[in-house]
């Protein structure tokens, strides 16, 4: 049974919570108006957060020319990409780092430690040169290959496989089963509410990354949609229309929003344990 | 049969723990330990990025130069109230953590840290070139001066309201869940598409502030090209981008005080704001100093708001130390100094990392 005092609660919060969402809701908006209106006034409708006049023209412009969808093909093999290496480097370091017994694993959890203090900006300028010297720049592995070096998922697997009771590989180990078995077949399965998590934490990261993508990919074939988003944000009102960008914007967000509205949970879980662990 | 025997084709403990360490340890190599060395020996070098790529040999070791050329200059004096306002604040702000330190008013590492911080106020804004002398680059430290302000800024902003957000957030039920979503929502933009959203919010021409503005008939404030505006502009889009992962981070911290508290409170009238001051305040102590150091570290890095809002302008009053570092390499070519400033940037982000280690370790204890 609510209370009064809740209600009132819930109201006088719902307030700042719509305030919160204008902004986002003012890009949807004038992505469905006409440039040549938005090029008189922003505030058509409701200071512009009803998107009358309506048009689909910026999303058809869109997808009929530029780069965006390209782009966007980019950004989605990247963040696969990354998604994958990570969850397969982090889950079987992470296993080792947790249930195995070997000689220096002490110095080796401790150099992992250390790497989490490493900033990406501390290491964006040598790994520029590495990658330069390779002949890797504009290419995906250049995207990918550096955030599979931070250890940060190395810490969540180890932290979830510590939590797993240690019966089931015990018996596991008296039928003569072997340790890449145990951890294949028996550790994997378990671990994936784990995985999730982190795999979406590196989504998200990838897919948002800024920093590297636009150090190491100087060639447009090879812009993610969020360096692509940049590149077009600052002549906006010129070249492309503010609409036309807005629809651009959109399209970017999307797939995190959506990720985000499905899996929240996770979202919220990885953002926690990726928060307080750095 | 397979009774306390091992079988022959199953590798060992050790040998298993290290080919699954294998790949791991093979990227983290490869792309974080060695090129951390490497900026560090990168920055001990005058280093120009197209000079060099055209003949390695091009690199001339300089020893600490870059260092001295970055933080150091002529003729630079020390004095105790160069710059008052900041010395003064240092001051108090130690004795201030010297009190909540003898009281027990605030644990160890949070006092020490508070205290070092107040130290460091009172010594650094004390040099200044003296007479005929200056900065050898006078970008630096104003640069580090306009990130420590965005810090200081971004950071209480953030904490304050996502605190209270939080503690009023905290029930479960459907509303409270479709509000909290709400919240975090811009949380998963990436900061191309927030600096669009908000560049054109606080366009003069376009924006929709100024369009409020107009609609009281005010005239609308040209938020990113004038000094006294421009930082607030990228503090407000930062908060609004931010504020969702101090939250959940509050939320779970909110999580763990015990309900009987709150009935007990609740029989001393405690209730509401009362209740929140009382109870929440102190049971999460630990949670807010969390927060406020995980939120430096991650401001500290700020870029892209900077880089994409302003350009560093209007006159270098949003300049900050990333943007600065990119700058310098790969605009400027000089990979040497912008390395120097990169560890100069490591430095100050690592201790702060210690710190939350620390903290991050007694929450657990």
């Amino acid at each position: 049974m609510p209370s009064k005092g809740y209600s009132w609660l819930v109201t006088a919060l719902a307030i700042p919570a719509f305030l919160w969402l204008v902004p986002t809701i003012w890009m949807v908006s004038l992505s469905f108006q006409p440039n040549d209106v938005l090029a008189r006034t922003t505030s058509s409708t409701a200071l512009g957060l009803v998107p009358i006049p309506f048009t689909t023209d910026n999303y058809e412009a869109l997808f009929a020319f530029g780069q965006t969808p390209w782009w966007f093909l980019n950004s989605v093999i990247v963040a696969l990409g990354m998604t994958l290496g990570v969850l397969a480097v982090s889950t079987t370091a992470g296993y080792a780092l947790a249930r195995l017994d070997f000689r220096f694993k002490t110095p080796v959890m401790i150099l992992c430690l250390i790497g989490l203090m490493v900033p990406e900006q501390a290491v964006f300028i040598p790994l520029y040169t590495m990658f330069a010297d390779l002949g890797w720049h504009n290419s995906y592995h250049a995207l990918i290959l550096p955030r599979m070096a931070v250890p940060i998922g190395v810490f969540l697997m180890m932290q979830f496989f510590r939590a797993i009771p240690n019966d089931i590989e015990e018996a596991a180990r008296l039928d003569g089963v072997g340790w890449l078995q145990i951890f294949r077949y028996i550790m994997l399965p378990l671990a994936r509410p784990a995985m999730m998590t982190l795999a979406i934490l590196t989504f998200l990261y990838a897919w948002n990354d800024y920093l590297w993508p636009l150090v190491s990919a100087q060639s447009r074939d090879y812009f993610t949609i969020t360096l692509g988003l940049a590149s077009i944000q600052s002549n906006f009102a010129q070249s492309e229309g503010l609409g036309r960008v807005m629809a651009s914007g959109v399209i970017a967000s999307l797939p995190v929003v959506i990720l985000f509205l499905i899996f929240q949970r996770y979202v919220v879980q990885a953002m926690t344990v990726g928060g307080s662990k750095g | 049969m397979a009774i306390g025997g091992r079988q022959r084709n199953h590798l060992s403990q050790a040998q298993a723990a290290w080919l699954l360490l294998l790949p791991f340890l093979t990227v983290y190599g490869a792309f974080l330990v060695y090129p951390f060395f490497r900026g560090i020996w990168i920055s001990l070098h005058d280093w120009n990025l197209l000079a060099v790529a055209f003949n390695p040999d091009a690199r001339e070791f300089v020893g600490l130069r870059n260092y001295e050329r970055i933080l150091w200059g002529r003729n630079i004096e020390w004095a105790a109230l160069a710059n008052p306002a900041l010395q003064i604040t240092g001051m108090i702000g130690f004795g201030f953590s010297a009190f909540l330190y003898w009281t027990n008013r605030a644990s160890r590492a949070t006092a020490i840290a508070l205290g070092l911080a107040a130290v460091l106020l009172f010594v650094l804004p004390g040099f200044h070139p003296g007479e005929g002398g200056r900065w050898y680059d006078r970008r630096f430290w104003p640069t580090v001066g306009n990130t420590i302000l965005f810090v200081g800024w971004t950071v209480p902003g953030v904490t304050l309201s996502s605190l209270v957000l939080a503690a009023a957030l905290n029930r479960e039920t459907r509303a409270m869940s479709v509000l909290r979503t709400l919240f975090f929502l811009s949380q998963v933009l990436s900061v191309t598409v927030v600096t669009l959203i908000w560049q054109i919010m606080f366009s003069p021409r376009q924006g929709l502030i100024a369009n409020i503005t107009e609609a009281f008939g005010g005239s609308p404030i040209v938020w990113l090209t004038d000094e006294r505006f421009a930082m607030v502009a990228i503090v407000i889009t930062t908060i609004w981008w931010s504020l969702g992962i101090a939250m959940i981070l509050f939320l779970a911290g909110l999580q763990d005080i015990s309900r009987d508290l709150y009935e007990a409170g609740a029989l001393d009238n405690a209730t509401g704001v009362r209740a929140f001051w009382y109870i929440t305040l102190p049971n999460l102590k630990r949670t807010i100093t969390l927060v406020i150091v995980l939120q430096i570290i991650l401001h500290f890095q700020v870029f892209g708001q900077s880089h994409l809002m302003t350009n560093g302008g209007p006159n270098d009053t949003t300049q900050v130390l990333v943007r600065y570092v990119y700058q310098t390499a790969f605009r400027d070519s000089e990979l040497g100094r912008a390395s120097a400033m990169a560890v100069f940037l490591f430095v100050i982000m690592g201790s702060f990392s210690i710190l939350q280690f620390i903290i991050g370790r007694e929450e657990e204890n």
